[in-house]
């Protein structure tokens, strides 16, 4: 791999949010993120996974600057995002668009599609109202969605094409880098890989930069090139997808990768399943924040907490007192285990489909619209 | 070989006074010890079949169209609410997703799981908590002495599904309707609870039926798989025969569109469009406004019918050439 530009990164980057909890005398405080170094580099994937509650949405709102940090710093192109006045944020929204996983809720159902997706335009004062009108028209057949779909509300919409309308409206402003918070997530399997490819090729078309939170492991294998895994505020390993799922070094990322259920009936497997959950983030472990959990806990995980090593040759860090030692189990291709008469009707369905000659919208435009449910 | 333990046969389940089934010709088996997953996409219809069989469909508005549900040679479709709630709980229970939906957030938990067993076996107090504390520990909650007088709220998620299952599993039930009982939890608990229900099933010889949209966790969990496409089964087979032989256009579209299918780079390969609502389904082949093999005779529906070594409901099954479709 050939040393990419670093266009967003994080150093020592903490964010701590503090409630007072009425039933306690002291207020709580929860170390969403603690200590997070890490570079996202021109036009890559980067993605973000981990369990629940662990920091990925805050993260990501902290590195976007949708949320200030509470300690360390965040640098775009170079700059701290720090000191910024509000003015100089909303002109940094301009090239950092965020997509949010809910698009029921992301969107004010008060504004038809068009306003909603004109509006990052209007408030970064680009082109006349005519132009706008013509670009938001352009986002829209590029989205996928019929041009008649700006004059509708969001409620009209199922949730793939609202997912469609997030994306419009993140892409109008022109941005470097667009930031995804569980963007597929809420869609069922059929709807998901329509707006996985939609993103894959909107990456290539504008040259965009993408970091992408997921819980979907298989997701994230698929889209990302590197891969920052997450544990109570941490990042616990990072290395390029491919060779994290196949030799994970953390033993927090081995039990993700073993306990995802895999689509293929003769890859029930021994596993490394990992015990109890999640521990209260308002008191991690000392040590280690994952030895309660870790079976290959020792002595020494219970008092140093592990740092995060410096990149090696593969470009692979990890966070663990035993990595050296360890071996750990990745997970194994699907694909190559398929039998060859599905392997045969896979082939007959893309055949199919290549020759249905349709992109991936609906069949009829403005076709038959959904009412998730 | 033995009788079924559940015999479902053509169930048709509609919104009172309108025309298209939301589920409809439903059929399927199951034997007794055995799992089957029902597997399909959002509103595809199986919550509505789980709450058919458990006699809570919320009726009105929705009301049962037409077939039969034979449970131990009883027909589950014709019980009166009394009937059922006698049986709810005892031979037949059911996981829910949402545990909170099932546990009563007023009533501690130990105190839940002793009512259903006094209540269905007339238990004695002792008895029946007694009971309840060994339930707790075979699923595996830590501390099970506290835990059985706690309130749900004070349970994580996962330990909730735990409490929810111990409380299906009390009373030794022949069949067991889970929905969607793990899609609300991360990977690892999601793993952990798995393993649970796999095991608890073995051990007591219990039936079930697995709904879930992820083909991940059929691929754990069955031996039989029923997938579902807008309220219809379209394929079903055993496990073995639907993944290393997949027959319907859509079981083959929703596995292609699945990245752990994929070799892991370049494009998904999708399936277009989206499922048309009720209002306008295709009277014949539900699937055709996105099957790329549609030809003009899929105007009509399509029987199930035997495709390779099991069955799948369409006309160009078994699927081996590529026609020029319409
Ligand atoms: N506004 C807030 N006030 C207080 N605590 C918060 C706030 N936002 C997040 N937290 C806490 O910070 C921690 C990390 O939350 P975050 O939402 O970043 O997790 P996540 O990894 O995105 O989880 P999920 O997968 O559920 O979206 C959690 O313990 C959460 O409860
Ligand atoms: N109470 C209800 N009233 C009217 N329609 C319903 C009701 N419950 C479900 N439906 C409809 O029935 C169809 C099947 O729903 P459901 O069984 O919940 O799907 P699934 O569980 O497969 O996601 C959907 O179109 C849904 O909108
Ligand atoms: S440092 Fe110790 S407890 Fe932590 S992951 Fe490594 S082996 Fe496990
Ligand atoms: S019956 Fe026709 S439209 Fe339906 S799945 Fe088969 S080929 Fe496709
Ligand atoms: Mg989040
Ligand atoms: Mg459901």
């Amino acid at each position: 791999m050939s040393p990419r530009q670093v266009i967003l990164e994080a150093r020592a980057l903490e964010r701590r949010f503090v409630t007072a909890r009425p039933l306690f005398r002291e207020a709580t405080v929860v170390h969403a993120v603690s200590g997070v170094d890490l570079a996202v580099e021109e036009g890559e994937t980067f993605a973000i996974v981990g369990e629940s509650g662990c920091g990925k949405s805050t993260l990501a709102r902290v590195l976007t600057r949708l949320i200030p940090a509470s300690g360390g710093s965040v640098r775009y192109a170079g700059r701290d995002l720090g000191g910024l006045k509000p003015a100089q944020i909303r002109a940094l929204r301009r090239e950092v668009q965020f997509i949010f996983q809910d698009p029921f809720s992301s969107l004010n159902p008060r504004m038809t599609v068009g306003a909603l997706i004109e509006e990052p335009l209007r408030i970064h004062r680009i082109g006349t109202g005519p132009e706008r009108r013509a670009r938001v028209a352009q986002l829209l057949e590029r989205v996928g969605l019929p041009a008649q779909a700006a004059g509708r509300y969001p409620h009209e919409f199922s949730g793939g094409q609202r997912q469609r309308i997030g994306i419009a409206r993140a892409l109008a402003s022109g941005p470097k880098v667009v930031v995804g918070d569980e963007p597929v997530s809420a869609l069922d399997v059929s709807i998901q890989a329509q707006v996985v490819n939609l993103l894959a090729d909107l990456k290539r078309e504008f040259g965009l930069t993408l970091v992408i939170i997921a819980h979907d492991l298989a997701v994230i294998r698929h889209m990302a090139d590197r891969v920052a895994v997450m544990y109570l505020g941490q990042i616990v390993e990072l290395a390029p997808a491919a060779d994290l799922f196949e030799v994970p070094r953390h033993p927090y990322t081995e039990a993700l990768v073993s306990a995802i259920p895999l689509p293929d009936p003769g890859a029930r497997r021994a596993r490394a399943r990992v015990a109890g959950e999640l521990p209260d983030p308002t008191a991690p472990p000392a040590g280690c924040r994952f030895h309660p959990r870790c079976p290959y806990a020792i002595g020494r995980c219970r008092t140093d907490a592990p740092q995060l090593s410096p990149r090696d040759a593969g470009g692979r860090q990890v966070a663990c007192h035993r990595a050296e030692e360890l071996a750990l189990a990745g997970l194994g291709s699907v694909a190559a285990a398929r039998s060859p008469a599905a392997r045969k009707r896979f082939d007959l369905y893309r055949q199919a489909r290549a020759a249905q000659a349709q992109t991936d919208q609906p069949p009829a435009e403005g076709g038959p619209i959904q009412q998730g449910d | 070989m033995s009788q079924p333990l559940l015999e479902v046969q053509d169930l048709a389940i509609r919104i009172r006074g309108t025309g298209r089934n939301l589920v409809d010709g439903v059929s399927f088996g199951v034997m007794p010890g055995e799992t089957l997953c029902i597997v399909g996409e959002s509103g595809c219809g199986k919550s509505l079949t789980a709450l058919a069989l458990m006699g809570l469909l919320a009726s009105p508005p929705l009301e049962i169209a037409g077939g039969k549900a034979l449970f131990q040679g009883q027909d589950l479709l014709g019980l009166t609410r009394a009937q059922f709630s006698r049986l709810r709980g005892d031979r037949l229970a059911m996981i829910f997703q949402e545990p909170m939906s099932a546990l009563n957030p007023a009533l501690r938990i130990g105190e839940q799981i002793a009512e259903s067993v006094r209540r269905h076996r007339g238990a004695s107090h002792r008895a029946a908590r007694a009971r309840a504390l060994e339930m707790l520990e075979k699923v595996r909650i830590p501390a099970p002495e506290t835990r059985l007088d706690e309130f749900p709220h004070q349970l994580s998620g996962g330990m909730r599904q735990r409490a929810m299952i111990a409380m299906a599993l009390a009373n030794d039930p022949a069949l067991i309707v889970a929905d969607e009982p793990t899609t609300a939890l991360d990977v690892t608990i999601q793993a952990q609870i798995l393993d649970l229900m796999r095991r608890l099933r073995d051990e007591a010889g219990t039936a079930l039926i697995m709904i879930t949209h992820d083909l991940g966790v059929v691929a754990e969990m069955a031996d039989k798989v029923a997938v579902m496409y807008a309220g219809r089964v379209v394929e079903t087979g055993t496990m073995a025969q639907v993944f290393g032989d997949p027959q319907h256009p859509y079981t083959i579209g929703l596995m292609s569109s699945m990245p752990a299918f994929g070799a892991g780079a370049g494009r998904l390969v999708t399936i277009p469009g989206m499922v048309p609502p009720i209002s306008a389904m295709p009277p014949g082949c539900r699937f055709a406004s996105r099957c790329p093999f549609r030809l003009p005779r899929c105007e009509a529906p399509p029987p199930l019918v035997q495709a390779g070594d099991h069955q799948a409901a369409c006309w160009r099954a078994p699927l081996d050439a590529l026609e020029v479709t319409a």
